[in-house]
């Protein structure tokens, strides 16, 4: 059987990336960027568990049949939560739903 | 799919002893593993996604409760976490490696240390989940969100007003400090403490992911110890490997969703 075993220092390599992203996502969070700050803390995520699946998890050198198998998967996620959120950007609910009744509301009841 | 004739030829070779006899091949009983376990994992990813969605349509609605909760985490345990989780993920993915390369006591040691860094990783959780019962932080009837971190709006702008605030009541002045926020102290109340549900729902299912995972590791540093795997076979490193890497994929997406909504203000 001949599987590829990854030399030390690409695995080196990932790991100083990851911890630098980390501390990349913890610096951008003190940076007001407006809308774009959960973008671009999501997008380094990403990126991150892009590097852990591609490299840790071996992806890079799996059958295209188990590559397809992951994209599928995440096909999923991404209709779970594009659509879901979809629907409630696009559904008449109140910014600030249900009302809240506070409990000095309903001891005055 | 391989005709009797030409498996009864390859019978003719000796077998690998941990090769199934369904199997043509040590690579085909291999790949079968790994897309099965990519297939659990994504039933995992689902999984964690509806907790994804439950949180995204929370955070939206209520975003300032979202951003003020975050702040009261700890920054440190939580960044220390994430390395410790990260350091982890290279110690496994080196003990695949040492089981790839033939090196049986390399394996163990990588195995235990990534144990380690796991218990280690529990452990910090153990301290972040007591400050959160020492601070009524636990969603349920002793919940108290009290605007109490001076990372808020207690800072230097509510220094000057500081001598008429020592006589106001407790909730007068929860109201000034929230004075920029669209929530009253009330719902502030109530919307935090959605915020911290999912916090304990997600990082709770997270940590029960973890505790398997260690169990997962003890089961096969032993059988690593015993010599069970070699070059061919270390399947069962593999496989658990990826379930290991992919609960620290789960905490790289956590940790900015629940410590960094808004740390800047």
């Amino acid at each position: 059987m001949s599987d590829h075993v990854s030399p030390v220092s690409l695995y080196i390599t990932i790991f100083t990336a990851l911890m630098v992203l980390t501390a990349v996502t913890v610096g951008a969070a003190f940076v007001d960027l407006g809308q774009f700050n959960f973008l671009v803390a999501m997008l380094v995520a990403g990126f991150k568990a892009s590097l852990v699946v591609w490299y840790f998890m071996h992806m890079k050198y799996q059958s295209h049949l188990t590559k397809l198998a992951l994209a599928v998967g995440l096909f999923f996620l991404v209709i779970l939560l594009g659509e879901t959120m979809i629907d409630y950007a696009s559904k008449d609910f109140s910014p600030m739903p249900p009302p809240i009744s506070s409990d000095a509301q309903i001891q005055k009841r | 799919m391989s005709s009797p004739v030409a498996h009864a030829a390859r019978h003719a070779h000796a077998h690998h002893p941990a090769q199934q006899h369904h199997f043509d091949t040590m690579a085909q009983q291999k790949e079968a593993a790994v897309i099965g376990m990519w297939v659990f994992l994504l039933t995992e990813i689902l999984f964690f996604g509806g907790l994804f969605v439950a949180y995204m349509i929370y955070r939206v609605w209520y975003f300032d409760a979202f951003a003020e909760a975050s702040r009261s985490l700890n920054l440190f345990w939580g960044g220390l976490n994430t390395a410790v989780l990260i350091f982890s993920s290279l110690t496994m993915a080196m003990g695949v490696r040492s089981a790839q390369t033939n090196k049986r006591k390399a394996t163990v040691n990588w195995l235990i240390l990534t144990m380690i860094l796991g218990t280690v990783f529990l452990g910090v959780k153990v301290i972040e989940y007591s400050d959160k019962f020492e601070h009524h932080h636990v969603p349920g009837p002793n919940f108290v969100w009290a605007s109490e971190h001076p990372s808020t709006a207690l800072g230097a702008g509510a220094a000057p007003a500081a001598e008429g605030a020592a006589e106001q009541t407790p909730a007068a002045e929860g109201a000034a400090a929230h004075r920029q926020l669209s929530l009253t102290p009330d719902q502030l109340q109530r919307t935090t403490q959605i915020y911290f549900s999912l916090y304990f729902t997600m990082t709770g299912l997270h940590a029960l992911h973890m505790i398997i995972g260690i169990g997962l590791m003890s089961v096969i540093t032993w059988m690593a110890w015993k010599g069970k795997f070699d070059a061919e076979y270390y399947t069962p490193v593999e496989m658990s490997g990826l379930y290991w890497h992919f609960v620290d994929i789960v905490w790289i997406f956590l940790f900015p969703l629940l410590y960094l909504v808004e740390r800047h203000q």
